[in-house]
């Protein structure tokens, strides 16, 4: 007896229907795989029009399989080609150009209004850094070395005479594009970036350490501030300031508001739980955050560039108050207008 | 929708060896279908991340390199200025490079790097919703303090003195690593901000299919009521791979234990063992995806036939 019978017929259900389907399959995974290589802009606009049909009928084949099929190789085949497609599909279709576009127009000042009250917690806590600093140091100039990191006093200290102050710092000569530009603005940029980022980045951990590296930056400008005006430099020292500081203050600002947008939801979060609000407050406080690191970087160009060509007092004060009443305009009014 | 997905998915857990605790997240597409996204191990994630790393420091050096040849070269700057201007702009490159690869790729890529394509890695929304520039870029403004900060310190650990720094340090650096331990879905302080996870995204090769249209052996139907579908898959996996090591070997034994089980009494020629398998794999699937139409699901040869269940 046997029950083999040569050359019989076998016909699937599985097999007919992969059989119907499979170039479908085929056309869709080289779609998917150029998207993912070079971008969905690559495809062309019959391509681009084939994509949600064929994403379509393999997401409807990969669930009948599930129902129908055992061919293990088949499903996962279908399944990983589906999660590709489907992220092909739904992903950002967004061109950078017109991205940064309306991130500038209307995002990043939408943003910042937003955590308004935040800013305004930094601020005070950059302020309370300031007082502290410049009390510290009427009461004793020895406090100069503990407030002043020693890269940052650059020689400066109780030590300094007025005319030295004036002379090699306030009214020092343009030292010459290369220098200025090329040196200064780069190292102050990098700098005050990585500052700034930890300010922001620190958020997470519930915004104290946020608030504590504002204060400290209030405690190193109060302890300059009391250092020229127990030399008689205040004005003069605040102009030469008012260059860049305006806008670095501005940016380190908005790095703390964005820190303590993070901390806000970490602490409390609201109907959401708290990922989910963290999540939807976060891309709010990483706007924002890069709005501060494009206003260091023109803060470095002021600085590095900028702050000893202009030498009169008055022109100073004059750029600082230009710079401070732009900020304010562009984050106060730009985007205001509904779509 | 879980059952739907285990029936495959246990014979490729004891096939690939994935392990069975292995994190999925499920995500239904606006079509209604549920899609199961593995989440990535930290193992990958450390392993993408070393590799990009490695890129973007031989990248900053070979762009410093360019800059102080081509660039000091062509304008014949003094030595000193020369070297101050080159460690100044390295600087600001060194930081310009070290945000802008991650985010720059992420965005090209939809949520891949280099490394994380290496391995097999795709970052996406966890909602399932489009992955937004905005939600790229705060995650990876956080690897300066989460990643850059403490690597950088932990290289200049001789400057840092006193038992407290050491102690800070290392407390820091546990907070931020262990973080996408302590989390449900694997997620690092910037996937917490930006509402993202990492998912494991393999390619899979769509291979032919093992049932041909002429069969040499019929088995009818009392021959069939012995296995499930893990124990056919188990077989096809068998059959796809011929050129493993004593896979011939395997297949005799397995032609054997099939004939015992099924107690099939003819003998099989060592030719006709693959043959038998290919067809007893055809007629057995025939078999139990009809019974799988009529509700009778059956996962392995276990469970009693017949059982509705699925």
């Amino acid at each position: 007896m046997s029950d083999a019978a040569t050359g019989a017929p076998l016909v699937l259900k599985s097999t007919q229907f992969r059989k119907a389907r499979e170039e479908g399959w085929r056309e869709l995974e080289a779609l998917v795989a150029r998207a993912e290589k070079r971008g969905a802009a690559s495809l062309g606009a019959e391509e681009l029009e084939r994509l949600p049909v064929l994403y379509r009928m393999t997401l409807s084949a990969l669930s009948v399989a599930r129902s129908i099929a055992l061919d293990r190789n088949l499903l996962t085949y279908l399944e990983a080609l589906s999660m590709r497609a489907y992220l092909v599909v739904y992903g950002p279709r967004v061109r950078q150009a017109s991205a940064i576009g309306r991130y500038l127009a209307r995002d990043l000042p939408r943003a910042v209004r937003r955590a308004r009250w935040h800013f305004l917690i930094a601020l005070a806590a950059l302020l309370s850094g300031v007082a502290a600093g410049y009390l510290l140091m009427r009461a004793n100039e020895d406090w100069f070395a503990a407030l002043v990191p020693g890269a940052l006093a650059g020689g400066r200290g109780p030590d300094s005479t007025a005319a030295e102050l004036r002379n090699e710092e306030i009214f020092a000569p343009w030292p010459g594009v290369v220098e200025s530009f090329g040196i200064m603005a780069n190292y102050l940029f990098s700098h005050n970036s990585f500052v700034g980022i930890l300010i922001f980045s620190l958020g997470i951990a519930a915004g104290l350490p946020s608030l504590m590296l504002l204060v400290y930056q209030g405690l190193t400008l109060g302890a300059f501030i009391a250092l020229h005006a127990e030399r008689g430099l205040l004005v003069d020292f605040l102009g030469w300031l008012s260059v860049h500081g305006v806008t670095e203050l501005g940016a380190m600002l908005l790095f703390g508001a964005a820190g303590l947008l993070l901390a806000e939801k970490i602490l409390f979060p609201d109907r959401m739980t708290r990922l989910e609000s963290l999540a939807a407050q976060g891309r709010i406080a990483a706007q924002i955050a890069i709005g501060a690191v494009m206003m260091l970087f023109v803060a470095g160009m002021l600085e590095g560039g900028f702050r000893q060509l202009v030498q009169p007092t008055g022109w100073r004060f004059a750029i600082g108050g230009a710079t401070a009443i732009l900020w304010l305009g562009y984050y106060a009014l730009a985007g205001r207008r509904r779509e | 929708m879980t059952a739907e997905i285990s029936r495959h998915g246990r014979a490729t857990e004891f096939l690939e060896g994935r392990a069975a605790s292995r994190r999925r997240i499920a995500i239904t597409t606006p079509e209604g279908v549920a899609l199961f996204f593995d989440l990535a191990d930290p193992g990958e994630r450390l392993t993408a991340f070393f590799i990009d790393w490695v890129l973007w420091a031989v990248a900053t050096v070979a762009i410093y390199f360019v800059f102080v040849f081509v660039v000091l070269g062509a304008f014949a700057l003094s030595d000193k200025v020369g070297l101050a201007i080159a460690m100044s702009i390295m600087l600001f490159l060194a930081f310009a490079v070290r945000n802008l690869y991650f985010i720059h790729f992420e965005l090209a890529w939809q949520g891949a790097t280099p490394g994380k394509r290496m391995v097999g890695l795709r970052v996406i929304d966890r909602k399932g919703g489009p992955l937004s520039p905005t939600a790229i870029v705060a995650r990876n403004l956080t690897r300066e303090v989460e990643a850059f900060m403490p690597l950088s310190l932990l290289l200049s650990i001789g400057a840092v003195t006193g038992f407290w720094s050491h102690l800070s340090l290392v407390a820091w650096i546990l907070l931020f690593s262990a973080l996408p331990l302590l989390n449900r879905d694997r997620m690092r302080a910037g996937d917490l901000i930006a509402g993202t996870v990492v998912v494991a995204l393999p390619r899979r090769m769509l291979l032919g299919d093992l049932v041909d249209s002429v069969v040499h052996y019929s088995f009818p139907e009392r021959y069939l009521a012995a296995y499930g579908a893990f124990e056919l898959q188990i077989l096809e996996d068998l059959l796809r791979r011929p050129n493993a090591p004593d896979a011939a070997k395997v297949r005799r034994e397995v032609c054997d234990k099939i004939r015992a089980k099924i107690a099939w009494t003819d003998t099989v020629a060592d030719p006709d063992v693959e043959r038998f398998l290919t067809d007893f794999y055809a007629a057995q699937r025939a078999y139990l995806e009809r019974e799988q139409l009529y509700g009778k699901f059956r996962a392995d040869k276990t469970e009693a036939a017949g059982f509705a269940g699925g």
